[in-house]
């Protein structure tokens, strides 16, 4: 066990390097130059542009940028914004603003993608199995700047149910319906997910053999049925976490949520490599502990997997 | 466990039966499945048999007989849209037909339990398999620190030892066994037993006295028996035997049914068993609460056949000390009369014969037990009877229609080929190709109809009209007395569920890009035969049937040697159950000894399923070993047609006198065995 976590610690490095590379290349190639869009509609003043060149690097080779950036990196010196700030603080403002919006999406479609799929898988073909697969194949084929944009429409604009947008340090409620379009996709996923695991599981074997033994209805349904059912489903939702801590950046456009999203996109439009290159690796990294969290979870659910 | 039922208490036991009636007895009952489109599938029809305490009863018949559906009507758990229909279960004198889930729970385990057929499914993987002995322990409020013994049982011990009170029930306790053992030690020593003779009493004690499974009288009996006076050894087990905990029973249990270092195992999960393991303990969870009925449906035909008898030996011993009644539902009939007293045999849906094991067996009434009979695994001398035998077997089953069937009545030529013609336009020539030229035939019933005759001779030609895959130019064929010709849509679906082809070629004829499940499983898909879990079951039983191991189903057909896709492609005829089977050469790719596997496996098929087969091929030894009939037929003609013995002993056509002389070997005998 220790020995497998030490080797998927060690395969962190090679994938951290690849990304960093790939990403940094890709904000690199992207048209434009950010130096020249800083003066706006003004004059380009050559020698301010060159002197701001040399401060941030730009004037060197792409592969020369990139070392330097590793360089700092390691020290955790992620260097600065365009605008002066460390971006150290940048995205120490934006990732609370994620994990609220992502656990609470989290929260949501786990919830009740799984009571509604145990509902629909446990009365499969009755009238509620068909509504609930019908509401959640819309979801899925919908996408999520729909519902969020209609949302917002008519619950926030038209009725004032809901804020319109979070804006800065937003709570609980400002959050609630944004999460809500944000978890709606997976949760329809779940929904599905659930209700075909325990529909297939209910018809195992040893769930007759639990029948057999005198086990009462509930707890073969809790112990055999549901048991081996989420297995699956709790992978799927480990995974879908590692997404979520990503940011949203549609959702959280649409309602102005300061979260990593919405400031990776803000710093791919100015061309602040460093920023986004610093934002990707922070969020690979998130992502492959979750990766490593599913796993382990895994072999816990289900003895067959064991890590050597 | 370990007394002898002598002669004795099988009178008694008897003279329990009689007087205390059956435990089970199932009248008339009748279970429906419906279908999709609400159509109801009976299952089981008019079926009646009865239990008596403490009696192994059999339940035979083929897959799809009804007799598994009968046993899980009795716990309760039909499968799917299974539901009773009309008759009624009675358990201990109960009416039990008509109960409720909750009330099945109730019966469940404490009054019935189950050893299921399948190993690997029947455990669930995530649980520890003392978690799910655990289970049958804690769902039935059974208290774990003393035995529960039938009335039967009871009956008997107290022939042996007079049992005093619920106090003597109690087991052992692994946290008291070693001071229980020195005791025993220091008692022996007191009486003068040394050397050898102590070693071996402590070594039987040690063996014997397992936690959770043995009790405190059991314990002062072997005491008094190595000569420790009888006050001293109840001292002694009182003492020291004063119950188990739950980690104990669960061993305990484990052990008994014949799980060695039991305690340990209980903390393993299922993939860490094998096979026969996990047969152990899922009987150990079906004996868990001490049912006085037990159903063992097919307990070991997942299992190889030296494991089976051991498990079943086990099962055997363990349900007489304890006085479990068992219901054995089976395939194998010589299993059957090898385990239990009484039989009662199922086709269809209905009992078609049952009575006392031997006379079952010697005389059997149906043709239906009749051809068991003689296809029995287990009753090696009769396994291989010759073709013609059989095949009028299969003609006296047809006088014997099982009543309720279709009474239309059938003819006894399932295949008949009028004046056959095709002719084939040849490039740059005028006049028409004959390729077949007026052949007239018919295959019989559950018998096997060959045609002979070199390459180009129009025997595939011939087989591919049978299979309404060529037009003829003239005459007709006729399946089941109907004109093929004339079949369309659902007709001929029918009829090609019906008739199956083999073909030639193992390597050609199976899609390489199809894993070998897939393959077996298309003709169900197409056909919409069952859903995604029957049909898995289907093809593991096919695979079964051609002998192939389950582990072939996710592999390819290039990873198989020609002999095994040839099984294969016998597994994917045999899904749809058909009547008629047409091999176009179906061994002549094979090698003699692969040959000869084939062959024996179609033979078995046929006593088995009383299939009729067109068999094509060139080699006449081929067809002295699985032809009743033979058609020989050169340049498209017909030019001779005779029994497989005539036509070797007294060939009338110098051509089939060449093509005997052609035969390797011919003039030895070359006989089934």
């Amino acid at each position: 066990m220790g020995k497998y976590l030490l080797r998927r610690v060690l395969q962190m490095i090679p994938v951290v390097l690849g990304t960093t590379l790939l990403v940094y290349a890709l904000v690199f190639a992207l048209p434009g130059d950010p130096v020249k869009a800083m003066f706006g509609d003004k004059p380009v003043n050559e020698a301010v542009a060159a002197q701001i060149r040399a401060e941030y690097n730009l004037d060197k080779p792409f592969i020369i940028q990139y070392l330097l950036f590793l360089k700092n990196a390691l020290t955790l010196n992620f260097g600065q914004t365009f605008a002066g700030q460390p971006i150290t603080a940048e995205i120490a403002r934006a990732f609370p603003v994620t994990i609220r919006l992502g656990i609470m999406a989290f929260f949501f479609e786990a919830i009740f993608g799984i009571i509604f799929g145990i509902i629909s898988g446990l009365k499969k073909g009755k009238w509620y199995d068909t509504v609930i697969l019908i509401v959640s194949l819309l979801l899925i084929s919908v996408p999520t700047f729909v519902t969020g944009f209609a949302g917002q429409y008519f619950l926030g604009v038209q009725w004032s149910l809901i804020p319109v947008t979070a804006g800065n340090d937003p709570g609980f409620f400002d959050l609630l319906f944004p999460a809500m379009v944000l978890g709606s996709v997976s949760m329809a996923y779940i929904i599905r997910l659930t209700r075909s695991e325990i529909s297939s599981n209910i018809a195992e074997d040893y769930v007759r053999t639990a029948r057999a033994k005198g086990m009462s209805n509930k707890s073969v349904m809790v112990r055999h049925v549901l048991r081996n059912s989420l297995i699956p489903v709790v992978t799927y939702l480990g995974q879908d976490l590692g997404a979520l801590m990503g940011g949203a950046m549609i959702t959280e456009q649409i309602f102005n949520i300061h979260g990593v999203g919405f400031l990776t996109y803000q710093s791919i439009l100015k061309g602040e490599s460093n920023l986004v290159v610093s934002i990707v690796t922070l969020l690979m990294l998130v992502f492959v502990v979750c990766n490593l969290i599913v796993d382990l979870l895994y072999a816990a659910l289900d003895p067959r997997i064991r890590y050597a | 466990m370990t007394e002898n039922v002598n002669e004795n208490t099988e009178a008694k036991i008897v003279a329990m039966q009689r007087e205390q009636g059956p435990l089970l007895e199932v009248k008339d009952l009748q279970v429906d499945f419906t279908t999709d489109d609400k159509r109801a599938v009976h299952a089981v029809r008019d079926a009646s048999f009865s239990v008596y305490p403490g009696q192994w009863v059999a339940i035979v018949g083929e897959s799809g007989s009804g007799k598994s559906t009968s046993a899980m009507a009795v716990l309760g758990l039909l499968p799917g849209t299974g539901h009773i229909v009309g008759g009624s279960i009675k358990l201990e004198g109960q009416e039990i037909a008509g109960f409720k889930p909750k009330e099945f729970d109730k019966l469940r385990g404490s009054k019935m339990g189950l050893v299921p057929q399948d190993p690997m499914s029947n455990l669930n993987p995530v649980y520890r398999i003392g978690t799910q002995v655990k289970e049958a322990l804690k769902a039935n409020g059974m208290d774990v620190s003393h035995e529960k013994r039938s009335a039967l049982a009871k009956a008997l011990a107290g022939d042996e030892v007079a049992v005093k009170g619920n106090d003597d029930e109690t087991f052992i306790g692994s946290a008291q066994l070693p001071a229980l053992l020195e005791d025993a030690k220091s008692a022996l020593t007191a009486i003068g037993v040394s050397g050898e003779k102590f070693d071996n009493v402590m070594q039987y004690f040690k063996d014997e006295w397992v936690p959770g499974s043995e009790t405190r009288w059991r314990v002062a009996d072997d005491l008094i028996k190595a000569g420790v006076s009888d006050d001293k050894a109840w001292e002694i087990a009182k003492k020291h035997v004063t119950g188990s905990t739950m980690e104990d029973r669960i061993a305990g249990l484990l052990s008994e049914a014949g799980l060695p270092d039991a305690a340990t195992r209980a903390r393993q999960y299922p993939h860490e068993f094998s096979g026969g393991m996990r047969q152990r303990a899922l009987i150990a969870i079906g004996l868990a609460c001490r049912p006085d009925l037990l159903i063992a449906d097919e307990p070991t035909s997942a299992l190889d056949v030296t494991v089976q008898k051991k498990i079943l030996d086990h099962l055997h011993m363990l349900t007489d000390s304890l006085g479990t009644a068992v219901l054995f539902i089976t395939h194998d009939l010589g299993l059957a009369a090898e385990r239990a007293q009484h039989i009662v045999v199922m086709y269809k849906g209905q009992v078609v014969e049952s009575g006392p094991s031997l006379e079952v067996l010697q005389h059997p009434q149906h043709p239906y037990t009749k051809r068991l009979v003689a296809a029995a695994p287990s009753l090696a001398s009769q396994r291989i009877i010759s073709a013609k035998e059989r095949g009028e077997d299969a003609d006296a089953l047809l006088e014997h229609q099982v009543k309720g069937e279709a009474t239309l009545e059938k003819s006894e030529h399932i295949i008949t080929v009028d004046h056959l013609t095709k002719e084939f336009k040849l490039p740059r020539k005028k006049e028409m190709f004959k390729a077949v030229d007026d052949v007239s035939f018919s295959v019989k019933r559950g018998t096997t109809l060959a045609i002979v005759g070199e390459s180009g001779s129009g025997k595939s030609t011939v087989a591919n009209m049978v299979l309404k895959l060529l037009e003829p130019t003239s005459g007709t064929v006729t399946y089941e007395g109907k004109d093929i010709s004339s079949f369309k849509g659902k007709e001929l679906l029918d009829f090609r569920r019906h008739v199956q082809p083999v073909f030639q070629n193992p390597y050609g004829s199976l899609d390489p890009m199809y894993s070998i499940y897939r393959s077996i499983e298309e003709p169900l898909r197409i056909h919409k035969i069952g859903d995604k879990k029957s049909r898995a079951k289907r093809v593991r039983e096919l695979l079964d049937m051609v002998e192939m191991p389950e582990s072939v189903m996710t592999r390819y057909p290039n990873e198989l040697s020609g002999g095994q896709r040839q099984r294969i492609a016998i597994a994917r005829a045999m899904a749809l159950d058909p009547d008629v089977i047409i091999c176009d050469e179906a061994v002549s790719a094979l090698d003699v000894l692969v040959q000869d596997q084939v062959l024996r496996l179609l033979n078995d098929l046929q006593a088995e399923k009383g299939l009729s087969y067109l068999f094509i091929t060139h080699d006449l030894a081929v067809v002295r070993q699985i032809a009743d009939e033979v058609v020989v037929m050169q340049h498209g003609r017909l030019v001779e047609h005779a029994t497989t013995d005539e036509v070797f002993d007294h060939p009338k056509m110098q051509y089939t006198r060449d093509l005997l002389d052609a035969i390797p070997g011919g003039k030895l005998q070359l006989g089934l065995d």
